[in-house]
């Protein structure tokens, strides 16, 4: 069994179902209610997964004086930006060009690893290996190139004229190498051929273009040519079953009223009021009729042929971005030859504000090159930090094993740890605790936490305490660990050991026997893991006034304020042993 | 401060020293390892790193042309089976073994242009086509026969480079070796 590290967790109150819909301000406390206190936390209720967090995870809201978890927050993207190339990407062209980039930058379709642009050079008529040929060919092509796998778009027949620009070349290129049109020189050249020639000629190009693979962007530009031509020609008239056609998917009123739904205008188009005919379906490919291949013979012997290397993998085939130049819609990418370079995906940077007070908690320096962020508050500067380490007492028979990380605990057998508070803020904090006498679950063990109250100092400069060093001695405040450990007992109601921001107290835990009844019932999973809920509430006086203005209490600001915070927390100790 | 040694752990023993055979334009480090009782030939323009580690003890080992074999690579490594077989490694011409890696010995063979990726570790027997590209921390199971233009990746999956171009790719070898003869200062005298 793998050995448990002790950790902590930290119970968000947004879970907490009392908390919810009642912002919490530094006016009135949140936690002080009696019925709060009644029902300790369970870090083993299936909900208590989602509300745990270390305290890395977490950040704070300043104005609610609240804990704010990655679930409580609601996020901005701040920026989009290709990982690639670092460029930052406008969020108007999001909506045009999709979220990847649109730049050289690609991944490779085998391995994802980053594709490069590399001139492909004539093989040398020189076999002389010793003359560096440095004379470029007149016909350079390009291609994209992994250096990680030795994939090369040659492989599916893509080489390009221009080093830059990939993604424009790209889209023009099938696998294979024919090219092909994009949306708007098929529009232009439409265009073209109705001013030329009329509708013979418009008509001999649909000829031209059904011989052709129809791909997904053409069929659709064709759909949507035929259906609006559909629709702005009310050819059908009036007929007898008008009102019946009405009622059908392909009547122009229940189209447009699908439209709406869609597109959010008003319900009632007004062109949907004058009755229009029955509309009728594209049935040539010039129309948008894409008939299903059933023929899969071709595709069958192909694989006969091939090996297994030759067909791509599921990831692989996930990976691929939507390709509008796609023959089918089925079928698609079955073999590597039919993947293509995968552009970038963007990528963000959020701010993040509290979903309260609506203000920023998180915010990140607007230039993609800088990690660092404008407002950060988390919550590790904020709250104390705990971290638990085990006590081994010397016992009467001489002095104790020094404790092992990951140790099993011993069932029925008293042990202590102490808990170390570290003071993050520049006030002293008033720290009370509170854990439940057994913890929830199959097993309980009991808990004691020795010194349930007491005072952390500020967080000072720290050359200030090594000037004050002396007078703190001379107070007797400050309890330091002196002479030899055998010294020490566990005493309670006193603070184990103090420091210049920090206390370590000492909680005494009696772990439950694992004891089963035989063959009835079985251990679930981490059940031997000795987790304890503690309620920690933390006070401290604050500056007054600045954004407590509204509340009156911080007119003048020299007053100290108090705050408070309390929450749940979760410290898991080790396993306990079984048998 | 360069001639002392800081490690604590004691001095490795060099081992028996091996018969060699070089070419004359071979660029050897002088703190490059070889050990072993058979015959080590290199064969011309051939380049050890500092801190490459040969050894012959199961075995001959054969470099050939314009290799380049980086630190702290370890060729003729007696494996799991440690049988001692004639030719221990023969690494082909164009061939480059990258830093830490690890061939073991037993008629082992690395073929022509082939790259044998950082940290990637070459079984017994294995026999490696011309060309192909060991991936970094590839493992290459004893006895294992890879054809030419493979390309191992991404934890043992395969494909073939079908590129073309490993004329390109000897050529630049050519070209890195004329570098590193610039930079690595040889010593085969100290081996002979």
């Amino acid at each position: 069994m793998a050995p448990l590290n002790p950790y902590t967790y930290i119970q968000c109150p947004c879970s907490d179902s009392a908390s919810l819909g009642r912002p919490s301000d530094a006016t009135s406390p949140t936690s002080a209610d009696g019925d709060e206190e009644d029902n300790a936390f369970d870090p083993r209720a299936p909900r208590a997964n989602f509300s745990l967090y270390p305290l890395e995870y977490l950040l704070y809201c300043e104005d609610c004086h609240q804990i704010r978890c990655p679930r409580c927050i609601t996020e901005e993207i701040a920026t989009y930006f290709c990982p690639s190339c670092l460029f930052e990407v406008p969020s108007s062209n999001l909506k045009s060009e999709g979220n990847r980039c649109t730049r050289s930058c690609f991944q490779c379709p085998i391995c994802i690893g980053p594709l490069s642009v590399t001139s492909i050079e004539a093989p040398p008529s020189d076999p002389s290996l010793l003359v560096p040929d440095r004379a470029g060919t007149p016909h350079t092509t390009y291609s994209l190139i992994c250096s990680y796998c030795s994939w090369s778009s040659t492989e599916i027949g893509i080489q390009f004229d221009k080093p830059n620009s990939i993604h424009a070349q790209l889209a023009k290129i099938r696998n294979g190498g024919a090219s092909r049109l994009t949306a708007k020189e098929r529009k232009e050249r439409r265009k073209e051929l109705s001013h030329r020639g009329g509708e013979a000629a418009l008509a001999a190009s649909s000829e031209a273009a059904a011989g052709q693979d129809m791909d997904l962007e053409t069929q659709f530009a064709n759909l949507k040519l035929f259906y609006n031509s559909q629709l702005a020609d009310p050819n059908a008239g009036d007929n007898g079953f008008s009102s019946l056609g009405d009622l059908g998917f392909s009547s122009p009123s229940s189209l447009s009223r699908i439209m709406n739904l869609y597109t959010g205008g008003k319900l009632h188009d007004p062109r949907a009021k004058s009755k229009l005919g029955a509309m009728r379906e594209a049935i040539t490919a010039d129309e948008g009729l894409l008939e299903t291949d059933l023929d899969e013979s071709s595709l069958i012997t192909q694989l006969h042929q091939s090996d297994f290397l030759d067909t791509a993998s599921s990831t692989q085939i996930c990976s691929q971005p939507p390709n509008l130049g796609e023959t089918y819609i089925y079928g698609a990418a079955r073999f590597n030859s039919s993947l293509r370079p995968v552009p970038y995906l963007l990528r963000t940077k959020r701010s993040k504000r509290c979903p309260v007070c609506r203000h920023i908690i998180s915010k990140p320096e607007a230039k993609v090159q800088t990690t660092r962020f404008r407002i950060r508050l988390v919550a590790g500067s904020y709250i104390p930090s705990i971290t638990i380490r085990r006590l081994n007492l010397p016992g009467p028979n001489g002095p104790a094993a020094p404790a092992i990380l990951g140790d099993l605990l011993e069932p029925l057998k008293p042990v202590h740890f102490v808990l170390t508070f570290k003071n993050p803020i520049f006030e002293s904090l008033k720290v009370t605790l509170g854990a439940p006498a057994k913890t929830p679950g199959r097993f309980p063990s009991k808990v004691t936490v020795l010194c349930p109250q007491f005072d952390i100092d500020a967080n000072t400069d720290v050359w200030d305490e090594a000037l004050k060093e002396n007078d703190r001695e001379s107070s007797g405040r400050s309890r330091r660990r002196a002479g030899t450990e055998s010294q020490f007992q566990v005493e309670v109601g006193k603070i184990w050991e103090r420091g210049r921001n920090w206390v370590s107290i000492i909680v005494e835990v009696v772990p439950a026997s694992l004891k089963l009844e035989p063959g009835r019932d079985v251990l679930k999973q981490d059940e031997d893991v000795l987790e304890i809920p503690m309620f920690v509430r933390i006070e401290w006086e604050a500056e007054g006034g600045g954004d407590d203005a509204a509340s009156g209490t911080g007119r003048d600001k020299d007053q100290k304020e108090k705050k408070e915070l309390a929450y749940w927390c979760v410290l898991g100790l080790g396993r306990i042993k079984q048998g | 401060m360069s001639s002392k040694r800081h490690s604590i752990l004691p001095a490795v023993s060099a081992g028996p020293k091996p018969p060699v055979h070089f070419s004359s334009s071979i660029t050897i480090a002088e703190s490059a390892l070889l050990t072993g009782t058979n015959l080590i030939t290199i064969s011309s323009e051939s380049v050890i790193h500092p801190r490459a580690k040969l050894d012959s003890l199961a075995g001959r080992i054969t470099i050939g042309r314009r290799c380049v074999v980086h630190e702290r690579t370890m060729i003729g490594a007696i494996g799991t089976s440690g049988k001692v077989t004639e030719q221990a490694v023969t690494l082909g011409d164009y061939a480059t073994v990258e830093v830490a890696a690890s061939i073991e010995a037993g008629n082992t063979i690395i073929g022509e242009g082939t790259t044998v990726g950082v940290g990637s570790k070459v079984g017994a027997g294995a026999v490696i086509g011309k060309h192909c590209t060991l991936t970094p921390h590839t493992e290459v199971p004893a006895g294992e026969v890879i054809p030419d233009f493979t390309v191992i990746y991404s934890n043992g999956m395969r494909r073939i480079d079908k590129r073309g171009v490993a004329d390109l790719k000897n050529k630049g070898q050519a070209r890195q070796i004329d570098v590193l003869r610039r930079m690595i200062p040889t010593n085969p005298a100290k081996f002979a």
